[in-house]
């Protein structure tokens, strides 16, 4: 999540943040592997039922392009469109100067969201 | 009246026996633990290790796999059936390409679906260096199957889950 959030910094999940609404676009969540220790902090660019592209590193939802202030390094990412699924939401981290392949991101069920940072 | 007396205390001894054993011995899920941290060390690598420690490791690692381990991952080459043996080699080979390597486990779930048989869920966390100074950090959810043959837990069955569908 470069730089937004640093690699290996402390951060305060509030697990409460989705106890009454939904993960939306551009929040910042946490989502679990197996257990509660190992987290992955990303940021939520579409939500169920909504298309999802990258074109020449830049992000379509639906078709449309979307601004994306919080990311601040060059990227050339191509993805085709993708339709996320029911009780999902798709996520992305801001570092995207890496090749597509090495980077962690996709569809996650929404029961894997435990909540967001503090700050 | 005496001999009341001996019956009593051997009872006692016999009772206190039964408590210490059940209380002493590991239970099937310390012991299946038990197998992730040895998989844990053995696979990890300190930069002082020495070439016997390597081969020592490079050995031991093939003991805590079942005859034949199905490996099914993110990475299609990677996938597929491997023997204890052919495992032994490629941890050694990809252990040759690292100088520092360290491979931990955390939120291990442990279900005995049935006799003989563990299911464990975890997440599993390898960090490292390269021989040319690369910095690697791979985070992974795992579904492994155990199955305990003469009296050992042995992995017979790791499953990456996909957390993150492209």
């Amino acid at each position: 999540m470069e730089p937004t959030y640093h690699n290996g910094g402390v951060n305060f999940c509030w697990r409460l943040r989705y106890l009454f609404s939904e993960p939306k676009r551009p929040d910042v969540v946490a989502v679990r592997f197996a257990g509660s220790k190992v987290m992955l902090l990303k940021r939520v660019v579409a939500r169920e039922g909504q298309r999802v592209e990258f074109r020449d590193g830049k992000l379509f939802v639906n078709g449309k392009e979307i601004e994306e202030p919080y990311v601040r390094y060059p990227c050339d990412w191509n993805l085709p469109p993708r339709q996320v699924e029911k009780d999902s939401i798709y996520v992305v981290g801001d570092n995207r100067s890496m090749p597509i392949e090495n980077h962690h991101f996709g569809q996650a069920s929404k029961s894997r969201v435990v909540g967001g940072p503090l700050w | 009246m005496v001999r009341k007396r001996y019956l009593f205390i051997v009872g006692l001894m016999v009772i206190l026996g039964i408590v210490i054993v059940i209380t002493f011995s590991p239970s099937e899920e310390k012991r299946v633990k038990k197998r992730f941290h040895l998989l844990s060390e053995w696979v990890s690598k300190s930069t002082e290790e020495n070439a016997f420690t390597m081969l020592q490791k490079m050995r031991d690692i093939g003991s805590l796999f079942d005859e034949h381990c199905e490996l099914k991952t993110d990475y299609p080459s990677l996938s597929g059936s491997y023997t204890r043996e052919e495992i032994s080699t490629y941890v050694g080979s990809a252990r040759s390409h690292v100088s520092q390597l360290s491979l931990k486990f955390y939120d291990l779930q442990i279900v005995f679906p049935e006799k003989e048989v563990a299911k464990v869920t975890l997440t599993a966390r390898l960090t490292g260096t390269s021989t040319a100074g690369e910095r690697m950090d791979e985070i992974r959810e795992l579904e492994c199957l155990l199955r305990k043959i003469e009296k050992k837990w042995l992995f017979r069955q790791i499953d990456a889950v996909e957390v993150l569908r492209k």
